[in-house]
């Protein structure tokens, strides 16, 4: 995809990502990495770094919203979310230092089963 | 199930003493911003689950808070990744202009939803990651 089209498709997909985000609490960037590698060819580390920068402003947008709505309690994300800055300075170090795939498994595994919880908590009985 | 469920309808149980924080709260935005920072994920992926299984909030306020604390996570790391200069502006843009006006319908839509649902829809989409990542293994 080149030009006007891949920014179509940009906009089109954001939309979907950022609703997406919004609903589910995420950044968004677990569903955009992968459309800016396999569909834009974008090279992994630009992908990421891109996907971050629309994560910001997306998680602004809905925070606001959630605000006016009286939903969750802003200050407090904001609070403890400065400490997990930090602790992502630390990841992005600690990344460097050991093995990727270990820890991409181990990260799967445990997503799987919260994921099977959750669906079990929620369907009917 | 009852007991859970309990403790989630009163929410969070312990008013913290660290800067004003539920020490949990702290674990999980430094656990949330380390995973991040390993895997390049965003931190929500982390934090939603845990705010919801152990620190006892309720679903959708999990997800609120997961959203308010990735402003200051993902500030940090566009500032690395900036200094880096990997971030690509124009695609950037572009996704941006999209995932604002989504950002709105979708945080309305959280505002709205019933919590069942909402669990079941983030459980799906937490279940669909993990596969995602298994095979990309």
């Amino acid at each position: 995809m080149t030009g006007i089209v891949l920014v179509a498709a940009l906009v089109a997909f954001g939309l979907f990502t950022g609703a997406g985000a919004g609903l589910l609490g995420v950044g968004g960037g677990i569903m955009m990495v992968p459309f800016l590698t396999l569909a834009a060819g974008v090279p992994q580390h630009a992908a990421e770094a891109t996907s971050l920068l629309v994560v910001l402003p997306t998680a602004i947008v809905a925070s606001v919203v959630l605000q006016r709505r009286g939903i969750g309690n802003l200050s407090l994300a904001l609070r403890f979310g400065v400490l997990g800055a930090g602790g992502g300075a630390l990841g992005a170090l600690l990344a460097l230092a050991l093995p990727a795939h270990v820890l991409r498994l181990v990260f799967a595994l445990f997503l799987a089963g919260v994921a099977v919880r959750l669906v079990r908590d929620a369907l009917p009985r | 199930m009852s007991e859970r469920a309990s403790a989630a309808a009163m929410g969070p149980v312990a008013e913290g003493r660290f800067a004003g924080l539920d020490p949990r709260l702290l674990a999980i935005g430094v656990m949330g911003g380390l995973l991040s920072g390993l895997l390049g994920v965003g931190g929500g992926v982390v934090m939603v689950p845990l705010l919801v299984l152990w620190a006892g909030y309720r679903q959708r306020d999990a997800h609120a808070l997961s959203l308010g604390a990735i402003i200051p996570i993902s500030l940090a790391s566009v500032v690395i990744f900036g200094a880096a200069g990997k971030v690509r502006l124009v695609d950037a843009a572009a996704l941006a202009a999209g995932s604002i006006v989504g950002a709105r319908i979708g945080a309305s839509a959280l505002a709205r939803i019933e919590e069942r649902h909402l669990k079941l829809a983030f459980g799906l989409f937490l279940g669909a990651v993990s596969i995602l990542m298994l095979v990309r293994q």
